[in-house]
């Protein structure tokens, strides 16, 4: 199927229509302009509903048995815990997840955007694309909102070539091994850099992950709740139940009395 | 001395007591003596009469010191603005605590400004007496005056009541002393980690906001966060000696491996109740360790490339 009868848009907020023959780098930008009802450049801006505030421990990995992903599930607005049930792993396709930091509202969004678009180049060209290009296409539909209030910093999990990618809304890219993202990420960093090699079995992934998540909420009053683990192989995502960390908490303190602490 | 001439020491009527001759010297300095309140000089029954007085550095352009003044110090009061000499930046990772061998203090010693390492081996820890040490974080400056400062009110309390005082009379001390400036640019965030006769080990972390904060675990500074998390994972009262001092080496590690603002060496110093002693070590000898995220990236590699 020729590219010139397939026009590419990427509908999310004009549908200009790119006629005649256009590339497929083209046909991004004509399809992308935006129309100037947008309140980008308005003289009044829309106030803010309540306070926003970008707290989360989400982390993702790679090792011999795929890529492991972790959040925790605390939806914060400030001072408030507006959700302490929220999902912030949210699966693109069966073989890609995506973990979400910034405006949730504005990561549910565009993750369906990016699902949906996935699932219509894979329906025109029979094939699904990889984790990098999700990542490049994802990248390219933020970049006209880079400046704008929009807040998305994902990592794309996959396993398809290098598979673990960090997209953020100011425009980073970044392909790498060992990714955490969001307020609590400096206390899951640490933990990480001590645990985390290649040559881990899937539980020891698991449990260093969920070990990550759980002191970053400790420490961190913008995360908490409980933890979601999935993890991505080549038969795709599974995910794991969710596991309150009130549990672990408790586990601990035992350990430590029975330390004589 | 320079302390002296900081802190106004020439100008009180202690100093022409004891350096009558000194009387004549020109000053144009205000008189500055605090005295927390008291109008008149409160004389100590029991030290022949040393008057009972902190000399503490004087706030800029301000009258004789009131300790209730009516305005706070607004900077409206400057009539000159020194401007700096270079962005101030408060990049550092110290980190205390409690166990059952007593106290460990550890700290990086880079000294950033902006993105310049100023220095590449400063000492963040410095003993005040034989059984406290401070780390200090926030501003070096700041943080190597009030050490000194905290160093000599230590010393003369030990010289006029004949005892050594408590860690948490120290922290109260300068807590008080801090307080005038409160609201200015001072920022000094303050860890005194110590051994008391009386109660054992002690951590108190002091603040210039106003927080005097006891506990078992403080980490200080831009690299705290990384720190936190390595320490609260492992830490336990029945650590022996030498697995406190490689956890207290590791959390900095990691942290500096993180943090730009922290790296280079760090040092360890481990106060018990014979007093503190010092271990010092490059990090560089970290990244031969296994497990080390270095050997991880490599093999990560070597992973990618399968099919």
């Amino acid at each position: 199927m020729a590219l010139q009868d397939l026009p590419i848009q990427f509908g999310q907020i004009s549908t200009v229509q790119s006629c005649g023959a256009v590339s497929y780098q083209d046909s991004i930008l004509p399809s992308l302009s935006l129309p100037t009802s947008l309140p980008l450049a308005s003289s009044q801006s829309v106030p803010l509903p309540f306070p926003m505030s970008h707290g989360t421990t989400t982390l993702a990995f790679m090792f011999q048995g795929g890529v492991l992903a972790a959040a925790d599930t605390r939806s914060s607005c400030s001072g408030l815990v507006a959700c302490p049930a929220a999902q912030k792993i949210l699966p693109v396709h069966s073989h890609l997840v995506g973990t979400t930091s910034g405006t949730s509202a504005d990561c549910a969004l565009w993750k369906r955007i990016l699902a949906r678009e996935l699932r219509l180049y894979q329906l025109r060209h029979g094939r699904r694309l990889s984790t990098s290009g999700a990542a490049k296409l994802l990248s390219h539909m933020l970049h006209p909102f880079k400046g704008t209030e929009l807040c998305v910093a994902a990592t794309l999990c996959g396993f398809s070539g290098p598979s673990l990618y960090y997209v953020c809304s100011d425009g980073t890219r970044l392909q790498g091994t060992l990714f955490s993202v969001g307020s609590g990420s400096p206390y899951a960093y640490s933990i990480l850099d001590q645990g985390v090699q290649w040559g881990l079995t899937v539980d020891e992934a698991t449990s260093i992950a969920r070990e990550a998540v759980y002191r970053a909420t400790h420490r961190d009053a913008y995360s908490g709740n409980c933890v979601d683990i999935y993890h991505i192989s080549s038969k795709g995502w599974t995910r794991r139940s969710r596991e309150d960390l009130k549990e672990e908490y408790y586990r601990e303190k035992e350990r430590q009395e029975r330390d004589g602490m | 001395m320079a302390l002296e001439d900081i802190c106004g020491f020439k100008d009180t009527p202690v100093h022409r007591k004891w350096f009558p001759a000194s009387h004549f010297e020109d000053t144009d300095r205000s008189f500055h003596m605090t005295d927390f309140g008291l109008r008149r000089l409160k004389k100590s029954g029991r030290n022949s009469g040393i008057p009972l007085q902190f000399f503490i550095p004087t706030l800029p352009n301000s009258v004789p010191f009131n300790p209730r003044p009516s305005l706070p110090f607004s900077p409206s009061n400057h009539s000159v603005t020194v401007s700096r000499p270079f962005p101030l930046s408060h990049g550092t990772t110290t980190l205390g605590f409690i166990f059952q061998g007593g106290v460990i203090a550890a700290a990086d010693s880079r000294a950033s400004a902006g993105g310049l390492v100023a220095c590449p081996a400063v000492h963040k820890i410095t003993p005040i007496h034989s059984h406290l040490v401070v780390t200090s974080s926030g501003s070096g400056a700041d943080c190597m005056l009030w050490e000194r400062i905290l160093a000599r009110e230590i010393r003369l309390y030990q010289l006029r009541h004949r005892r050594c005082l408590s860690i948490c009379g120290t922290a109260k001390l300068l807590s008080f002393m801090l307080h005038p400036f409160k609201g200015t640019d001072v920022c000094v965030a303050l860890t005194l980690c110590g051994w008391d006769k009386e109660v054992g080990p002690k951590l108190i972390y002091v603040c210039s906001d106003g927080a005097r904060l006891n506990g078992d675990i403080f980490s200080v500074g831009s690299g705290s966060p990384y720190a936190y998390g390595v320490l609260d994972r492992e830490l336990r009262w029945s650590l022996s000696k030498e697995e406190a001092i490689s956890l207290a080496r590791e959390a900095v590690f990691r942290a500096t491996h993180r943090d730009a603002y922290s790296g280079n060496k760090v040092d360890i110093f481990h106060i018990t109740a014979q007093g503190w002693i010092s271990n010092c070590c490059s990090l560089e000898i970290l990244f031969l360790l296994p497990g080390c995220l270095f050997r991880h990236e490599h093999r990560g590699r070597c992973g990618i490339l399968q099919p």
